[in-house]
């Protein structure tokens, strides 16, 4: 998947289109599927438990979990059909996204990609490529890769 | 990974003791992003441009600091402020606390 252009230099309200083929367009449905991958204990609002109260970490783990069903719905939105995916006459595909759809699609591709390296057991990454994998721990890392992937296509846009 | 401290000034003012730190105006309260194996560092930058309004230089000047020294100081703030700080960054899915100023 590559970013191709916006449409007109005005990036904030103009869409954003990536050129990607069907397989990848496969790989992001699957990908995307996946999400959430990760549990809202995961997040720590400080690493000394005097900062902060239990209040405090209760609100930030409501208020993660609360982002994950708005993007759980938009991402049923955004892909409730496949017209989302246009097709030019040859094989690859076009997805045209705002870039506030960019923006979102990117915090949940990055946490899809978090989510599959803790429930790796949080590796190094080097590691983790020369490590024994069962299938499952294979397929998390293959999501990580994947999300990375694809997240790094997003990024394109608003280099 | 070399660990580097990050350098933290003194407070300018003596602290006062507070029952609720939210109702506080010290900005004693440390935003700190940690480094991990797994965030892009591209998308480490579009972060902290998007979270802070930094320009992109800036935002990779923090983002190495974290990737080399394995934590970066973003911000020096209230309670209130550093909350919110730490909630944009984690809702982004980085590894961000907030400490209190020593």
């Amino acid at each position: 998947m590559k970013f191709i252009h916006s449409q007109k230099p005005d990036r904030v309200n103009q869409p954003f289109v990536f050129q990607l083929s069907q397989r990848e367009k496969v790989a992001l449905l699957a990908t995307l599927k996946l999400y959430p991958l990760l549990d809202p204990s995961y997040h720590q609002l400080s690493r000394n438990p005097k900062v902060t109260r239990k209040a405090d970490q209760e609100w930030l783990e409501e208020a993660m979990d609360q982002q994950r069903q708005d993007h759980k719905r938009k991402l049923a939105q955004l892909f409730s059909n496949d017209r989302r995916f246009f097709k030019d006459g040859k094989d690859d595909l076009y997805l045209t996204l705002t870039g506030e759809q960019t923006e979102w699609m990117l915090r949940v591709l990055n946490e899809i990609r978090v989510g599959g390296w803790v429930r790796l057991g949080r590796p190094e990454m080097e590691a983790a490529r020369k490590m024994n994998l069962t299938d499952a721990q294979a397929r998390l890392f293959t999501v990580m890769e994947l999300s990375g992937y694809f997240e790094s296509a997003l990024l394109e846009a608003f280099a | 990974m070399s660990a580097i401290a990050v350098p933290v000034a003194p407070p300018d003012t003596e602290k006062k003791e507070k029952t609720d730190p939210k109702e506080s105006h010290d900005r004693g309260y440390l935003v700190i992003c940690w480094n991990d194996p797994v965030n892009l560092m591209d998308y480490v930058t579009h972060v902290f441009q998007k979270v802070f309004g930094w320009p992109k230089a800036k935002a990779r000047r923090h983002m190495l600091q974290v990737h080399e020294a394995g934590k970066s100081l973003l911000a020096r703030e209230t309670f209130e402020k550093a909350e919110h700080y730490v909630h944009q960054l984690q809702g982004y899915g980085l590894h961000a606390t907030m400490e209190r100023e020593e």
